[in-house]
């Protein structure tokens, strides 16, 4: 017959398929096996996120006999602490990149291209799956002119959490939809009796870059730069935005520029404020009574609209391998980040307290109504822009110069326009030296 | 040579205050007010370290309550947290270390050239003086990120060793100044005659002059212990997390995410109380120490 | 008195450990910082250090923001140390009685502690205690019948804060100093003085005055260079904010340095600094400090 050596072919061949699948199957612990023993380093944060990693590390440890060393820094220090240690050839295997330190240690080179690893077939998990993180986050902090680099492992969105009980007793059933309703509606009505509409994070450090400036930017049709790389906060968009904040600091407790995360949340936790505007991470601190009297009163949703759309804040922290590392050290510190940013533990990290950039684990079922902020979070990042801060090597003496001037602004110590003055004129002479106007550096972002 | 009451540097001899000498009446409401203002500064100085102590037993939500609250349930949980959970007991330890290790070393290698400036006779002795003071006034901002950059280069980041070994740019200044001071003040005729017996210079120091000297020396050294103990620049910048020393420690705590009160307060405590109980024992000293030799 | 005359290599036995342990580990540093601040030294861009030259001085020189750290700085100076040695002076003299020894003590010992306390300490205390909300110095000065004030986020008041916390630490050592002085004074001649008038005013100022003195120069002296050194406490309160109301000289150099990475310039801005330590110490020193 001659459809039996037909069919024993095929048999064969399946055999011999899936065989060979069998044996190429790859597996974290056959991938991990030349590298046991090896330790690695790496800068951790006093988030949420954070903790939640360090609760499922004994179980990669196990898995892979890689040991993990943590060293814990206030968000403050960590730049400084990471810098210094890249620049003195030091321990740290793997690197912890906020989105706006992205530009800066790629262009230093000291962080290794995701693809080193991922064409390599020892060390690749072929469910990795890159496009299963949110195009936005991924491309924001993990890669830089168009390569990637790290893994978006802490993230956030800008959110905007607010006290439904207090608004309801101001005659509001729903959050404002808008800035301008923001400030026009809700912020007489919310303001009184010592209680306050709103609180904006604004203490004179990467908070007033980022919190403050940058989200009053953004909404109302303004940018830090033009095409040109040359400032752009004395264009119309920009001036609106930074008035806009002026007149919004009427409806916000006094002080408010010495405000640092903490001190907002806590304004909102115990009852001060009715609606903030902070980052995602903190849905865990809202609702948790050991630290919220309004457990029962919080709600969540997207950050209000501006003439120009909704921007939300973006931010978060994507972790890479460390060129400095030696090669079983960048091996094992890639099967890690690898591993704790996977779509298999997303669901895993996001129950401990995280926030995965996984698209899939939103998809999950129950996932949306069990974590109220998932709604809100998975539309702001649909929307976002990368460039929300820029993210080049120089934001670190830009972000000083936006830093001083942008709470001088608020302080009135100057105008909204003398502001923008002195920031773009300090930030055009950082670009210039820097090489951007002459062409020796491309006009990335 | 100073003779105090409150500094007993050649002892048995004190002085009797004036005004027990002669009548000095004392008016009814004198006494009074006397008392009271004698009370405000006590409480003055010490309000602060009794809040700071009341709030390391607050929880979170107590610590956070507006009006702060005076009456509460105390608990332990900051400190078991922060000494076991977050290495503060560790970092402790690493201050006491070098604590300990620094000062020594300054007393080592101080005595000796405190002895030599006090007692011997050469060129640019003044100039020499002078530059070991000077070195006390300088600001460790200035040497802070070279040090960094020098101390990677050796390996030796992170380590106990290289923060005693920097700590002594502001120890030997104390230990020399003090000691000088407190060598100059004893009586030639001693070393006179041990010379006219023939001893070695070495000898006279240390049998003779190190004993009695002591007083000075004791004062040097609790200084040396207290600043390198509260010294917190350099330890943020050269420490990681092997050798971190306590107040590094604690102002890790401040992360602008969300300032756990109660712990820090706790960690500030554990910081203080040992300094504080050195200091006290040394308080009759202290004000030697402060001016270094400087009362006349 | 026998001055002996040692021989070179005594002196060298002696005095040479410690002369050669500050210059290992003071000079090679201040080196590199000198190096550093002649030339372009961003941690951030180590591929490019051009050769600056004097740029790195003259941009610091001419910047107004490290003149207003300066100035900030002497603000602070002269307004906390008077207050210090004023009130200072009134703890000498009510410590210098006679009678209740047992309260005088114990007041001698509670001034102790403000000196004793780990700066950085002080720092995060004043953060919990002037907080406007948490705090409790507004909750008391609410038993006065004063509104909260707002201590931290306030530029003026963030900066009366850090002066305030200057003199609590600080007045207990002036006073301890003084205290020291008055008791130099002789018997006699204060004896002979209160004799001929009750006004203690008159004591202090004819009698008492001379023997504090040295006390004061000493103070004077360590006030100002520890001032000009002033960091940890500040940095732990308020960061050197609200804006840059309390940013003092050495959290200016700390923020271009370690924030802005900007080494050379820090170095430029540190090595200023330590020019003028060094002249206004010699300056004191060879003016008051009549030694050696």
């Amino acid at each position: 017959m001659k459809v039996k050596p037909v069919l024993f072919s095929i048999t064969i061949m399946l055999a011999v398929f899936a065989v060979a699948t069998q044996a190429s199957a790859w597996s974290l612990e056959e991938a991990a096996k030349p590298y046991a023993g090896t330790e690695l380093e790496v800068v951790f944060l006093l988030r949420p996120g954070y903790e939640a990693a360090e609760k499922m590390i004994p179980e990669f440890e196990k898995k892979t006999g890689i040991k993990i060393n943590i060293i814990k820094h206030p968000y403050e220090n960590s730049l400084s602490e990471q810098v210094r240690d890249f620049v003195a050839n030091g321990d740290l295997d793997i690197a912890l990149i906020d989105l706006v330190w992205i530009g800066n240690f790629a262009e230093n080179e000291w962080i290794v291209p995701v693809d080193k690893f991922t064409k390599n077939p020892d060390l690749a998990d072929p469910e990795l799956d890159l496009d299963d993180f949110f195009p936005l986050v991924l491309n924001a902090f993990g890669a830089w002119n168009g390569v990637v680099y790290g893994l978006p492992f802490d993230n956030y969105s800008g959110l905007m959490f607010y006290n439904k009980c207090m608004l309801k007793e101001a005659g509001f059933d729903r959050p404002p939809e808008t800035w301008a309703e923001l400030k026009d509606v809700y912020g007489p009505k919310l303001t009184k009796d010592g209680k306050y509409a709103f609180a904006l994070q604004s203490k004179r450090n990467e908070t007033q870059s980022c919190d403050s400036f940058a989200r009053v930017l953004w909404p109302f049709g303004g940018s830090f730069l033009d095409q040109n790389f040359k400032s752009n906060l004395l264009s119309d968009g920009s001036q609106t935005g930074l008035k806009f904040r002026q007149d919004l600091m009427q409806y916000m407790p006094p002080g408010i520029v010495s405000y640092d995360h903490a001190e907002t949340i806590n304004a909102l936790a115990q009852g001060d404020v009715a609606i903030i505007t902070e980052w995602s991470a903190f849905y865990a601190t809202l609702t948790n009574p050991e630290t919220s009297k309004i457990v029962d009163c919080i709600e969540v949703s997207a950050e209000p609209k501006g003439p120009a759309g909704r921007k939300p804040a973006l931010g978060g922290f994507s972790l890479a391998v460390a060129s400095q590392a030696d090669e079983k050290e960048q091996a094992a510190a890639w099967l890690f980040i690898q591993w704790v940013t996977s779509k298999a533990n997303a669901k895993t990290y996001l129950e401990l307290g995280g926030v995965p950039a996984r698209q899939s684990v939103y998809k999950l079922p129950g996932v949306a109504e069990k974590y109220g902020y998932v709604n809100a979070l998975v539309e702001s990042w649909q929307e976002g822009v990368p460039e929300f801060r820029p993210r080049f090597a120089e934001w670190p003496q830009m972000t000083e110069i936006v830093q001083e001037w942008g709470t001088k602004i608020m302080l009135k110590e100057v105008t909204t326009e003398q502001g923008a003055k002195e920031i773009g004129s300090r930030v055009e002479a950082l670009l210039k030296d820097a090489g951007y106007y002459d062409g020796k550096k491309p006009l990335a972002q | 040579m100073i003779v105090s009451n409150d500094t007993i540097i050649t002892p048995g001899e004190t002085r009797p205050s004036v005004h027990a000498t002669k009548g000095f009446s004392s008016k009814g409401y004198r006494p009074l007010a006397e008392v009271l203002l004698l009370l405000l500064i006590i409480v003055f100085c010490i309000f602060p370290f009794y809040w700071m102590v009341t709030t390391s037993l607050k929880t979170q939500l107590e610590a956070l309550a507006s009006p702060p609250s005076w009456i509460f349930e105390p608990t332990f949980a900051n400190y078991i947290q922060v000494l076991f959970k977050d290495n503060v007991g560790q970092s402790l330890v690493n201050s006491l270390i070098v604590a300990v290790c620094t000062t020594a070393l300054a007393l080592i290698l101080g005595t000796p050239a405190a002895y030599a400036l006090s007692r011997f006779e050469f060129r640019r002795k003044k100039d020499l003086w002078f530059w070991f003071i000077t070195n006390r006034m300088v600001s460790p901002i200035v040497l802070a990120l070279p040090f960094f950059l020098i101390v990677r280069k050796l390996g030796m980041l992170d380590s106990h060793i290289v923060l005693i070994l920097i700590y002594l740019t502001f120890n030997l200044p104390i230990v020399i100044w003090i000691c000088t001071d407190q060598f100059r003040s004893i009586p030639w005729d001693l070393d006179e005659a041990a010379v006219l017996d023939g001893a070695k210079p070495f000898r006279i120091f240390w049998k003779i002059c190190l004993p009695l000297a002591a007083p000075g020396i004791a004062v040097s050294a609790i200084f040396s212990f207290i600043f390198s103990w509260n010294e917190l620049m350099y330890a943020l910048v050269l420490t990681r997390k092997v050798a971190k020393t306590a107040p590094a420690m604690a102002v890790g705590f401040m992360e602008g995410y969300n300032l756990p009160y109660g712990k820090i307060m706790a960690t500030s405590t554990l910081i203080v109380i040992p300094v504080i109980v050195f200091a006290l024992i040394a308080s009759k000293h202290l004000v030697r120490g402060l001016t270094m030799g400087a009362v006349k | 008195m026998l001055k002996i005359r040692h021989p070179r290599l005594t002196c060298l036995a002696f005095i040479g450990p410690a002369v050669i342990s500050l210059l290992t580990i003071g000079i090679g540093p201040l080196a590199f910082a000198v190096y550093t601040s002649l030339h372009r030294y961003q941690l951030t861009n180590l591929r490019r250090t051009p050769f600056l030259g004097l740029e790195n001085y003259q941009t610091v020189l001419s910047d107004y923001v490290f003149w207003e750290a300066m100035g900030r700085t002497m603000k602070l100076l002269i307004i906390v140390l008077p207050i210090q040695i004023i009130i200072g002076i009134g703890i000498a003299l009510l410590l210098h009685k006679p009678g209740m020894s047992v309260l005088r003590t114990l007041t001698r010992l509670s001034l102790v502690i403000p000196m004793a306390t780990t700066y950085a300490v002080v720092g995060l205390l004043g953060q919990v205690t002037f907080n406007i909300k948490y705090g409790v110095v507004n909750q008391l000065i609410g038993f006065l019948g004063f509104a909260p004030v707002n201590w931290i986020g306030d530029p003026n008041n963030a900066f009366i804060a850090i002066c305030f916390w200057d003199i609590w630490q600080w007045t207990p050592f002036c006073s301890l100093v003084l205290l020291a002085g008055l008791t130099m004074v002789p018997v006699e001649v204060e004896e002979a003085a209160r004799l001929e008038t009750r006004n203690w005013w008159t004591v202090l100022r004819y009698v008492q005055f001379p023997f504090l003195i040295p006390g004061l120069t000493a103070i004077l002296i360590l006030r100002t260079a520890d001032t000009l050194k002033l960091f940890d406490m500040v940095f732990t309160m308020t960061r050197g904010g609200p804006g840059s109301a309390t940013e003092l000289i050495s959290l200016m150099i700390q923020r271009v340095g370690f924030r802005g990475f900007d080494q050379g310039l820090a170095s430029a801005q540190a090595i200023i600094l330590l020019a003028l330590t060094i002249i206004l110490s010699q300056l004191y020193i060879r003016f008051f400090y009549r030694e050696v």
